[in-house]
C-alpha cells in the first residue's frame, strides 16, 4: 500500500465522522465549553449532539462534567490528554494525505 | 463566534466615557473633583452590573466557554504595557512639575510644551492606538472603529475649540448606542433556550 493510502487509511474513524470532527475541532481550540456554546457552534440538535459526545466519551476523548449552576443542569466539556493527543494524531495524518496530492 | 457579540463590553467602554464627560461637566458648574473620583465610582458600579449581565443575558443564550490562556497572556502583556507608558510619562511629568521651569531639562520642556498644546490630538491618538491594540488582541474589529472616531472626533475639536467634556459626551453616547443596538441584535439572533434542560446532556 503507497505511504500516502496508509495516512488515510490511518485516520481515527471515530474522529473522522464529520460531527463529531466538528466538536473535536471546537473543543480543541478551548479549554472547556459547554453544551449549549457546542451546540449553537455545531447547529445539531441536543439528542444529535448528545449521541455523538457519548461515543467520544466513551473512547474517553472528552470529559463531562456534569454540574448545577443557578439551580439549572449545567453541562461542562473538554478533551482529554488522550482526546487532544487523537486529534494532532488525526490532522497529521490528514495533512500528510492532503499534502502528497498533486495540485 | 466572540463573547463580545453581545454589545455589553461596547455599553461599558461608552457609559465611561459619558461619566467621564459628565464629572468634568459638573466639576465646570459645582467646583467639585467630579472627573477625579468618577473613574472609581464607575468601576464600583458598572462592573457588577456587566458581570451580572454577562451571566443572565449572554451565559444563558449562547453557553459558556473558557478559553485557553493564551488570550489572556496577550491582554496581560497590553495591560502592562500602558501600565509602564503611563508610569512613564507620569513620572516625566512629575519631574517636569518638581523641578520647575530652571531645572527642567530642555527636551522635556519641549516635549510637555507640544503635549499641552496638542493634547487633544495626543489622546486621539492615544485612543486609536489603545483601540487597535485591543481590536486586534480579542478580534474585536469594531473596536478600530470607536478608536477611529475618538481620533477624528479629539482632531476636530482641537481645530473648532470643542470643550473636551463635549467630545467625551458625544463619543461616549455613540458607543453607548452602538452597544445597544449589538445587544438587541445579540438577543434577537440568540432567543433564549426553551426548557430548564437546554444545557444539560441528554
Amino acid at each position: 500500500m503507497p505511504s500516502s493510502d496508509a495516512d488515510i487509511q490511518n485516520v481515527d474513524r471515530l474522529i473522522h465522522e464529520p460531527s463529531r470532527l466538528t466538536i473535536m475541532m471546537h473543543l480543541y481550540v478551548v479549554e472547556s465549553a459547554d453544551f449549549q456554546f457546542l451546540q449553537n457552534q455545531t447547529g445539531m440538535t441536543p439528542g444529535n449532539l448528545s449521541s455523538h459526545l457519548r461515543k467520544l466519551e466513551d473512547a474517553g476523548y472528552v470529559e463531562v462534567t456534569k454540574e448545577f449552576l443557578d439551580r439549572m443542569p449545567h453541562t461542562a466539556l473538554k478533551l482529554t490528554r488522550k482526546g487532544r493527543e487523537a486529534f494532532k494524531e488525526y490532522r497529521r495524518n490528514v495533512k500528510r494525505f492532503i499534502e502528497k496530492l498533486p495540485e | 463566534m466572540s463573547y463580545h457579540q453581545d454589545g455589553l463590553l461596547d455599553m461599558v467602554i461608552g457609559l465611561y466615557a459619558l461619566s467621564f464627560g459628565l464629572g468634568i461637566f459638573a466639576d465646570k458648574i459645582l467646583e467639585f473633583g467630579f472627573a477625579a473620583i468618577m473613574p472609581a465610582i464607575m468601576i464600583s458600579i458598572v462592573l457588577p452590573i456587566w458581570i451580572y449581565a454577562k451571566r443572565k443575558i449572554t451565559m444563558p443564550r449562547i453557553g459558556f466557554v473558557k478559553f485557553g490562556a493564551r488570550g489572556s497572556n496577550k491582554l496581560f502583556a497590553i495591560f502592562l504595557g500602558l501600565a509602564v507608558a503611563g508610569l512613564g510619562v507620569a513620572m516625566a511629568f512629575g519631574v517636569f512639575m518638581a523641578t520647575g521651569q530652571n531645572g527642567t531639562p530642555f527636551w522635556l520642556e519641549i516635549l510637555f510644551q507640544y503635549l499641552f498644546q496638542y493634547g487633544m490630538i495626543w489622546i486621539g491618538l492615544g485612543a486609536a492606538v489603545i483601540g487597535s491594540l485591543f481590536a486586534y488582541t480579542m478580534g474585536l474589529k469594531r473596536l478600530h472603529g470607536y478608536g477611529f472616531l475618538t481620533l477624528a472626533l479629539f482632531v476636530s475639536g482641537h481645530f473648532l475649540s470643542i470643550p473636551f467634556e463635549y467630545l467625551l459626551l458625544t463619543i461616549g453616547s455613540v458607543i453607548i448606542a452602538s452597544g445597544a443596538a449589538l445587544l438587541v441584535q445579540f438577543i434577537r439572533r440568540y432567543p433564549l433556550p426553551k426548557g430548564a434542560s437546554a444545557n444539560a446532556i441528554q
